[in-house]
């Protein structure tokens, strides 16, 4: 057996790119206040609570966040949008987790593991001496609760059984003794570790719960706050809809900082529910909330008030999230009425790589860039976020705007202006005219398909703008195929694989042409047998020798043509010290370990 | 009477009945439904989904749905919200005291403002006063109500002394009875602002001119002709026949009172009914949306039928009997 064992330590992180150097400037006069306020304290108090904590100069003090909605509830299994995991995260812990700097996986609950020679067979050796937030010892039985009990629960709709399911088989979770938990793997599946990131349940709690078959609404945002016990570093303790969240600190959590000092070292997280982005910022600005993401536009408005209002805005880099144009190339029958999903003179066009080109070097993602995002955003060529790093490759093909380069194009095709009305006609005398749809809900990206629009128009493409709600475009995607051209934006990661549903011939949001039986085309053939070779490579540079060529395939045929991304930048308050923004993490993923300045306690 | 009320209750079953089955088909015939935005997920697979909507009993025929909607109801179980994962009626109850708050604020605002301003419109007829309130009632019904919200908060960001949004302050578990009164009430002062200025410059309009006809009527002539002092005139004679189309307009009010105002509480973090309902249509959260239709559609009832029975009890003339 081939034995991993990572150290828990934190590789020195790069500082991240920020947009101005932040100056830390009191006036000295109020911090010699602070400075005597706390020496009258502790000479008041010289056996205060902090004598068990090594370190009293780090501990106390409070974090005021921002969220736009509720929870949805508290149930980590059931439950996994932002909204969710936001406030989820501070109490449930996985067996790894994901290093906020460096992007690698680390350990977390478990403090090693072996994996046999090939492949299938993990021992995780869970960390002694973790207890949940009640007082609990945790154990391996935990694990494979959670697992067997919940995820792989049939009467329990979860996506994390998506995410544990290869083909159609499931892990086969044992408890080998209390602090050891073997997973046996029906195929090689590289992601296993940071799949492994999956929050692990109390069972002492949950049992019976799941044996009266009412897992599904347990742990809901109308439960009692006392009934959430995880092992992460906050407790929640208070939870008013539609106002705030307050979580306090773990007194029983486990970890320790490389001084040795008790983690976490900040009392309190308040969440404040603030639905309008431009009432937080008044908040932001007023003081109320230590932290507040940034739109593009937002960003004019904050930077001069920097020095006056002590806080640093932080340009983290790409976002994960991106924006692209896909044309429908489905050329199947649909059932119904007979006819074909797409207008046959259409998907001539649309099918044509060519047209595509010419498409992705009209689109002036520079004026994107500029307009919608205020100057902060990124062009995007590669399917994989740059943000990735690892994964990313940064040798893809890429399109510029170059509008004559463009028309050549079209015009080698057999797309001209015939008959002088400025619209292009194709071989066949068709005009081009097709309707590009887009989600009305997100203003930003109908003001980029507005643009787009404006620049296709200029290669002679006519282009009707359609924005429909979000249910309708959906069902419009992934079942009824009534689309021409449409604009959408997917939330990305670290991992390539989780995108399989996109990339495979047969996955259901390969939007350009789903649930193919066989491959249409012979680069949608290799790049399925690229994610299948893949997720069996469990040897990182060979497999990002793989997901580079896949990366490089689909910016050569153009299935998607990618537009921007935005840039990931929040304006935080100067009151922490231990801050390491990235665009994976944000500004608080290594939160356990920031604390607050004396001054600001 | 009693026996009028009886039967204006007997009617209203059948009309519940038939709203709720209108909005339950209404919103089930628009294309998708809640689970879709999973669909877009690539880390959730159909089986999953397909879990989901069983779970909701989604995978039904529309109206087996409908009735085992229904059948829930009776026994007072409004269904689970999709989106918050629990009971339709806790989503509710916990934010149903705080629309009320604020719904009350701004009908008591509105209605002992825009009243008398509106007969001290018409007994000033086209004096300086009157041109005022004109200008300000044109003022605040083309002002729109979420710049209005945004501009306040932004003069209180700029002043201080008022609390941006929200509902209650951090401390407010630590205040005093009369502090947490008091914080409450600071709270309030610029959604109901916002929220009653429409309000009050329609409402002003309309008494204006109820009052104005009025008082153009002969039997105010024959008043002032036999020497009633004006106060008389104006508001016993005049007052009372020109009140009559407001306490309709009153009726309606009420039904705003659960209804919330989703924009108004966007902005000002108001942890009301109006947000959450909003985000409960267009993400297609079926029971919820159907709670709140019935809660709706209820009120209006209500309202409707307390209107008419003032009516009997202001204005002689109306007899149900």
């Amino acid at each position: 057996m081939r034995k991993i064992n990572r150290p828990h330590n934190r590789q020195v992180p790069r500082p991240p790119k920020i947009l101005k150097q932040c100056s830390f400037c009191f006036c000295s006069a109020r911090k010699s206040f602070a400075f005597l306020l706390i020496l009258v304290f502790f000479l008041s108090f010289p056996s205060f609570v902090f004598s068990q904590e090594k370190n009293p100069s780090k501990y106390g003090g409070q974090l005021v966040l921002a969220t736009t909605s509720d929870p949805r509830s508290f149930n980590p299994i059931v439950a996994q949008e932002t909204s969710t995991t936001a406030i989820t995260s501070h109490i449930f812990e996985g067996l790894t987790r994901t290093n906020g700097v460096t992007l690698k996986v680390e350990p977390h609950l478990a403090q090693s593991w072996d994996i046999s020679p090939d492949g299938l067979l993990w021992t995780f050796h869970l960390r002694s001496g973790v207890v949940w937030s009640d007082g609990v010892s945790f154990s391996a039985d935990d694990v494979v609760f959670t697992f067997n009990d919940l995820i792989y629960n049939e009467k329990i709709p979860t996506s994390a059984r998506d995410a544990f399911t290869i083909d159609g088989k499931i892990f086969k979770v044992e408890k080998i003794d209390d602090l050891t938990v073997k997973f046996t793997l029906p195929f090689k599946f590289a992601p296993f570790l940071r799949g492994m990131s999956q929050e692990i349940l109390p069972k002492h709690r949950l049992e019976r719960i799941v044996q009266e078959n009412k897992f599904n609404f347990a742990l809901g945002i109308d439960s009692d706050l006392k009934d959430i016990v995880g092992t992460g570093p906050y407790q929640l303790t208070e939870y008013l809809p539609g106002q705030r969240i307050i979580l306090k600190k773990n007194h029983l959590y486990w970890r320790k900082s490389l001084e040795g000092e008790q983690l976490p070292f900040i009392e309190k997280i308040i969440y404040m529910i603030v639905q309008s982005q431009d009432t937080l910022l008044l908040k932001f600005l007023d003081g109320e909330v230590d932290y507040c993401s940034l739109r593009g536009a937002d960003y004019p408005l904050l930077k001069p008030e920097e020095k006056k209002k002590n806080f640093t805005i932080y340009d983290s880099g790409p976002d994960f999230g991106s924006n692209f144009i896909v044309f429908n190339q489905n050329d199947g029958i649909n059932p119904k009425t007979k006819k074909m999903f797409v207008d046959p003179k259409k998907l001539s066009w649309f099918a044509n790589r060519e047209f595509r080109r010419a498409v992705a070097h009209a689109i002036d993602k520079k004026r994107i860039i500029d307009i919608v995002m205020n100057g902060l955003g990124y062009p995007q060529d590669s399917a994989e976020s740059p943000s990735a790093e690892f994964f990313y490759n940064p040798k893809v093909i890429g399109y510029d705007y170059d509008l004559a380069k463009a028309r050549e194009i079209l015009e080698k095709s057999g797309f001209t202006d015939r008959n002088g009305d400025g619209i292009v006609e194709d071989k066949n005398g068709y005009r081009v005219e097709f309707n590009l749809y887009t989600n009305s809900g997100s203003t930003d990206r109908v003001q980029m398909a507005a643009m787009i629009r404006h620049d296709l128009e200029n290669l002679g493409m006519k282009v009707n703008l359609v924005s429909i709600e979000f249910n309708d475009l959906v069902s419009r995607l992934v079942s009824t195929y009534d689309w021409d051209a449409v604009m959408i934006g997917l939330t990305g990661g670290i991992e390539p694989h989780f995108g399989k549903n996109v990339w495979a011939s047969d996955g259901q949001l390969h939007v350009w042409y789903p649930r193919q039986e066989q491959p249409q085309s012979a680069w949608e053939k290799r790049v399925d047998d690229i994610f299948n070779q893949a997720v069996q490579e469990l040897d990182e540079p060979k497999r990002k020798v793989l997901y580079d060529e896949w990366q490089l395939i689909v910016s050569r045929e153009l299935p998607a043509i990618y537009t921007v991304f935005g840039a990931n930048i929040f304006a935080v308050r100067n009151k922490f010290e231990n801050l390491h923004p990235t665009s994976f993490g944000g500004a608080f993923h290594n939160l356990e370990e920031i604390f607050i300045k004396e001054e600001y306690r | 009477m009693l026996k009028y009320i009886f039967r204006r209750i007997l009617i209203s079953i059948p009309l519940l009945l038939g709203i709720s089955f209108l909005t339950f088909v209404l919103i089930q015939v628009t294309p998708g439904n809640f689970f879709d935005s999973l669909k877009l997920n690539p880390q959730v697979s159909p089986e999953t989904i397909a879990r989901y909507e069983a779970l909701y009993h989604l995978d039904k025929p529309l109206l087996q749905q409908y009735f085992y909607w229904l059948k829930n109801l009776i026994k007072l179980d409004f269904g689970y919200s999709f989106f918050y994962n629990c009971p339709v009626s806790s989503v509710i109850s916990g934010r149903l005291f705080n629309t009320f708050i604020l719904s009350l604020a701004s009908l008591i605002v509105t209605w002992t403002i825009a009243i008398p301003l509106g007969i001290w419109a018409a007994v000033h007829r086209n004096r300086l006063t009157d041109k005022i309130l004109s200008v300000f009632s044109f003022a605040g019904l083309s002002m729109p109500s979420f710049f209005l919200a945004m501009l306040l908060l932004f003069l209180a960001s700029q002043w201080g002394g008022l609390p941006l949004g929200g509902m209650r302050s951090a401390n407010f578990d630590d205040l005093s009875d009369g502090g947490k009164i008091i914080d409450l009430l600071a709270h309030l002062v610029i959604p109901t602002i916002v929220i009653s200025l429409a309000s009050i410059a329609s409402l002003q309009r309309i008494m204006r001119g109820n009052m104005l006809e009025c008082l153009r009527q002969q039997y105010v002539l024959t008043a002032r002709a036999k020497g009633l002092p004006e106060h008389r005139v104006v508001y016993v004679h005049a007052l009372r026949n020109a009140v009559n189309p407001l306490i309709t307009i009153f009726g309606y009010h009420l039904f705003d009172l659960l209804s919330g105002a989703a924009l108004i509480e966007i902005i000002c973090s108001w942890p009301g009914l109006g947000a959450v309902m909003l985000t409960a249509v267009r993400a297609k959260d079926l029971y919820l949306v159907m709670a709140s239709m019935m809660m709706g559609a209820v009120l209006l009832l209500l309202g409707n039928l307390l209107s008419d029975i003032l009516l009997a009890w202001s204005d002689p003339r109306v007899r149900y009997d």
